[in-house]
């Protein structure tokens, strides 16, 4: 099973950085999520991994760039764009194609028809296939060759719930087989369920790479809630042990930068009466709006007015 | 190599433009020459024969009357339209990032494209200029030998003919990337931009003298690899000889193909 290396992507448009020094690995036997606003550079980077962008910076699949790779779909499945393939061209002999540059025969096409669930349109034209049967089409093409590592951008573009929770238990089991999976998405909500590991860029910068966990703990939305009648001891009391404290509306102080259990044994010992101690674990939505904050490529002047009764 | 013509050769065969347009142009071909060779049967059975109506019959029989050099070679034109959609299509429907994921030699799939398709049109031709020979042969066996040695040397130039113009139109829709632009300009370029260069010459009175240099516009050269009717005093002479027409318009292919492989290989996919 194969790491995968970045080390230095760079890439520039008409002398625009659109992706910066990036380096980052992912490991076998996970997931990792590709995080970016729009724009940030996430398919430029993509593009850059497979050598199919010109630019600075290389990429190994186990000590060796893309372009070296005999038969590449046996080792790396990828999935770039939303509908890859002719509109009148059946899904099978898309895949047969495909099939074909790597020395694989008809028995893995209809295979990997079945595990994406397409058998029934095999023979179809994808010209009539919504997002969501592109999608899966797009990811038999990349499962064809039985790859040890995946790259795959935004795959859950276009699927509805139902697929949505497929791909997500799909790539997590295939994860589970020891392969590298490496995806993009926009759907924080799933990255959540789905990812091990995060890749965090912004206008093509790095922002933050490793465990989800840690990514999300660093947030300072997490907090700790406390509703006290003794409000201003608290607050001072906290403030002395390193932590920084703000009053919400409802009263209630919340503090970040310290456990809730040290807080629990600080009003303990000092005999302050608690109402509520509550710790407020941020959401990696919160955790990317933080750090992203300012990294966007194309940012909204204001929401529109909103009138009583809606637009009507 | 072997993989890459592998995915040529099954990306060719999955495609139903391929079938319709090699259809087309046998279709095309066998009822042009059909046609012809009807027309002049009943011209020699009611007139009868000179020895001067026999002079490059074959030859321009066979080509559907390419070879009078007064008119384009209607297999050809059709069959290019397959070299100029093996690339469009790559880039109209962004086929190109996912074929060079299943391929990641540019070189490789650079040359599959230009060698399966070229093949593909090398025997189309030649089938479809057999066929028609055959069918002037069997409509014409009483007056003329359709089928000689001369008709056998227009139809390999014929053929060479039209896979030079289809790796033209492949290299072109290669560098611009757009489909429809090649298209217009495969029908543009001959029957449009060369007539006008034409007129230009034959109007302004600077350029009058100089009429002989039109002779190396490219498709009035690759029209001279198969005319029959016109003699060459020498291979670039005026008229070119058909190593002459040969020389330019595939010189001018090899360029465009040169160039195509070099943005291939340079720009992002």
């Amino acid at each position: 099973m194969a790491t995968i290396s970045a080390r230095g992507l760079s890439k520039s448009y008409a002398g625009k950085p659109a992706v910066v020094d990036l380096s980052f690995d992912v490991e076998p036997g996970s997931v990792t999520g590709f995080l970016g606003p729009n724009g940030a550079g996430k398919s430029t980077t993509m593009r850059l991994m497979l050598g199919l962008d010109r630019g600075a910076g290389s990429t190994r699949f186990d000590g060796k760039a893309f372009t070296d790779l005999d038969q590449p779909m046996r080792h790396v499945g990828a999935l770039l764009e939303a509908k890859p393939f002719h509109p009148t061209r059946t899904a099978r002999n898309h895949l047969r194609m495909l099939a074909a540059a790597n020395g694989l025969g008809s028995k893995r096409v209809d295979e990997v028809l079945a595990m994406v669930g397409l058998v029934e349109v095999a023979r179809a034209k994808p010209k009539g296939f919504s997002l969501g049967m592109g999608q899966r089409l797009g990811l038999a093409g990349a499962l064809l060759g039985d790859p040890h590592t995946l790259i795959l951008d935004e795959p859950a573009n276009g699927l509805d719930p139902q697929g949505i929770q497929w791909m997500r238990l799909f790539l997590k089991s295939l994860a589970a087989e020891g392969r590298s999976v490496f995806v993009s998405s926009h759907l924080l909500s799933e990255m959540a369920l789905m990812a091990d590991h995060l890749v965090v860029i912004g206008k093509g910068a790095m922002i933050a790479s490793g465990p989800i966990a840690e990514f999300v703990r660093s947030s300072q939305q997490n907090a700790v809630i406390v509703r006290t009648p003794d409000v201003e001891a608290l607050a001072r009391l906290a403030q002395e042990h390193g932590g920084a404290v703000a009053r919400e509306d409802s009263g209630a102080l919340s503090i970040t930068g310290l456990a809730v259990e040290t807080l629990g044994d600080l009003a303990f010992e000092n005999r302050i009466r608690l109402h509520e101690l509550t710790a407020k674990v941020a959401t990696l939505e919160e955790a990317f709006l933080e750090r992203t904050a300012g990294a966007e490529e194309f940012q909204a002047q204001g929401l529109p007015p909103v009138t009583e009764g809606g637009a009507g | 190599m072997r993989d890459a013509l592998a995915y040529e050769w099954t990306r060719i065969r999955t495609l139903r433009s391929t079938w319709w347009l090699t259809g087309l142009a046998m279709v095309l071909g066998v009822g042009i020459s059909g046609l012809f060779s009807w027309g002049i049967h009943h011209e020699f059975s009611t007139t009868g024969v000179s020895s001067g109506d026999l002079d490059g019959l074959g030859g321009i029989l066979v080509t559907q009357l390419a070879a009078t050099g007064q008119i384009p070679s209607v297999i050809c034109f059709v069959l290019a339209i397959l070299g100029i959609f093996s690339w469009g299509h790559e880039y109209r429907h962004g086929m190109i990032r996912a074929s060079l994921t299943a391929l990641n030699s540019r070189r490789d799939l650079w040359l599959a494209k230009y060698l399966v398709v070229g093949a593909w049109v090398a025997v189309v031709a030649l089938t479809t200029l057999l066929l028609a020979g055959l069918l002037g042969q069997l409509v014409l066996h009483a007056y003329a030998d359709v089928l000689t040695a001369e008709t056998f040397g227009v139809i390999g130039r014929q053929v060479v003919y039209g896979v030079l113009l289809t790796w033209l139109g492949m290299a072109f829709t290669s560098i611009t990337r757009s489909q429809a632009f090649a298209l217009v300009s495969l029908f543009l370029w001959p029957l449009l931009i060369e007539s006008l260069v034409f007129v230009f010459f034959s109007f302004i009175p600077g350029l009058k003298d100089h009429t002989d240099l039109l002779r190396f516009l490219p498709f009035q050269a690759g029209g001279k690899i198969v005319n029959v009717l016109e003699n060459s005093s020498s291979t670039f002479g005026d008229p070119l000889s058909p190593v002459g027409g040969f020389v330019v318009f595939g010189g001018l292919a090899a360029v465009l193909m040169a160039a195509s492989y070099v943005l291939f290989r340079e720009r992002d996919a």
